[in-house]
């Protein structure tokens, strides 16, 4: 069935409305409501000297001002900033690192754009707080962060790959051996380290290991023979037994994790990852195999799109 | 099944004005999408044109204000229909429920001309699928949205909507299943 909805016209007084929200029209100048209205001409040296006071201003202001810092509230137990304990309502700027002891927790507020929980026995840092770019550093311990933010805005670095925000809700943990999981609850979060490249949706998790970067996501709700199976392939040399197991476990919810599997087996077994996956999903129009075994990028992005229906 | 109006393209160039506050590139950016943005928040709010107004309104500010943190290396649009489908859930929120408004009959006007006979035929259909989606829960309702006026991708979506992409596939495959059910007597 084909839908028949007109598009319809936006009215005139939604612009007049923003342009009001937004400014009052400047009765001088160029008229451009967003440039600075032209300020009337004054001797040279009264300029020097407007010019000379600005600067000093600027300078004290610069050195008064915090740096950008994000509010934290401290939940339970006492949490320290920068090795000292918070108060109830803390702000911690970048470079400075929150720690949680066994009974403590706290809450990080980033910017407008989402929250962190800091779970007992953490340790993480802000690494940057700038409107184009949020970054935490987790040494080791378990976040809990829910961002809403245009994707790739926060970053959680860890020391075997830093997990992208691509819209969603989710959980970090680092053990003090820099290994880690994450575990997505909402939305779809990217897991990244050297080249590396796990895409995790939510309901799904990925492991890493440092000196390896992200594993192969997987669903929680895999058999354990596939995840037991896939840890092995990922990070013990698990090699073609191990794979194995895992394409003979697959559901099709799992093409998740055949579909990352493609680009990562051995080249002589990627062809009965593919077999596999188009054993349990029929091959969508546009995509071609020999594309998809040469690792065409727009054909396994497109694959993955088409997978993604059954995810 | 789903034959939408196709997508705007806005250029970095657009996108990097309205960062450095460049009045016009906004105006730019506010024509190329508005009427998407309008008709999705129309659709969404049963014809109700004064939610639909302040729904598209909200959705460009917060852009405006916003725009200083967007990077060219995520997609815009999905950007910004993440605005539309936060304003539509907020806005529905706060809005009690209602039924189709009288003034979404309006949108009859919007219609290309054709012969009496075809105007009358398209208007029921129009009516009739709009009076089906709006008897859609909301989360079926909104990817089909999304969907029809964009053409957004899976992936598109469930950042927009901050769901996985096989939510977004199960709710559009039941949302267009439910509307064919209902509108059935059409075929």
């Amino acid at each position: 069935m084909k839908f028949d909805l007109p598009l319809a016209k936006a009215p005139d007084s939604i612009w007049t409305a923003i342009e009001a929200s937004l400014t009052e029209p400047r009765s001088s100048g160029s008229g451009h409501p967003y440039l600075p209205r032209r300020l009337p001409r004054r001797p040279l040296w009264i300029a020097a000297l407007a010019a000379a006071a600005s600067l000093a201003t600027a300078i004290f202001i610069w050195y008064r001002t915090p740096r950008p810092a994000w509010e934290v509230v401290r939940l339970d137990g006492s949490p320290s900033i920068a090795s000292k304990p918070m108060a109830a309502v803390a702000k911690i700027g970048v470079g400075q690192w929150l720690q949680t002891d066994a009974s403590s927790r706290a809450r990080i507020s980033v910017g407008n754009i989402g929250t962190v929980e800091i779970a007992p026995n953490t340790r993480v840092e802000v690494v940057a707080a700038r409107p184009d770019q949020q970054r935490l550093k987790l040494a080791r311990g378990e976040i809990s962060a829910s961002v809403s933010a245009p994707p790739r805005l926060f970053f959680v670095d860890t020391p075997a790959g830093a997990a992208v925000d691509l819209g969603c809700a989710y959980t970090m943990k680092a053990d003090p051996d820099g290994n880690g999981l994450l575990r997505v609850t909402l939305g779809w979060v990217s897991l990244e380290w050297e080249g590396r490249e796990s895409l995790v949706p939510a309901g799904a998790s990925c492991r890493t290991r440092q000196k390896t970067g992200p594993g192969t996501p997987y669903f929680d709700d895999a058999s354990p023979r596939l995840r037991n199976a896939l840890a092995d392939f990922d990070f013990n040399g698990g090699g073609d037994p191990a794979l194995a197991i895992i394409l003979a476990e697959a559901r099709i919810r799992d093409t998740l994790t055949l579909w990352h599997l493609l680009s990562r087996v051995d080249p002589t077994a990627r062809e009965g990852v593919y077999n596999r996956m188009v054993d349990l999903v029929p091959l969508p129009n546009g995509v071609e195999k020999d594309r998809a075994l040469q690792l065409d990028p727009s054909t396994l992005k497109h694959w993955r799109e088409e997978l993604a229906w059954k995810w | 099944m789903v034959a939408g109006p196709g997508r705007c393209d806005i250029t970095a160039d657009i996108i990097e004005s309205c960062r450095r506050g460049d009045r016009d590139a906004f105006r730019a950016l506010y024509d190329a999408y508005k009427d998407k943005v309008y008709s999705i928040a129309l659709y969404f709010f049963h014809g109700d044109e004064a939610a639909a107004s302040d729904t598209t309104q909200q959705v460009f500010l917060k852009l405006l204000r916003g725009v200083a943190q967007f990077r060219n290396d995520a997609e815009f649009s999905t950007w910004l229909y993440r605005l539309v489908v936060n304003a539509c859930l907020d806005g529905a929120r706060r809005a009690k429920p209602r039924g189709l408004s009288s003034s979404a009959f309006a949108m009859d006007a919007v219609a290309v001309p054709h012969s009496q006979e075809q105007d009358l035929m398209r208007q029921q259909t129009a009516r009739s699928v709009r009076a089906a989606l709006s008897a859609l829960p909301v989360k079926f309702r909104l990817p089909i949205l999304l969907r029809y006026f964009e053409d957004l991708s899976y992936s598109e979506m469930a950042t927009a909507m901050n769901c996985s992409m096989g939510t977004v596939a199960s709710r559009l495959n039941r949302g267009h299943k439910m509307l064919a059910q209902m509108l059935e007597s059409l075929r």
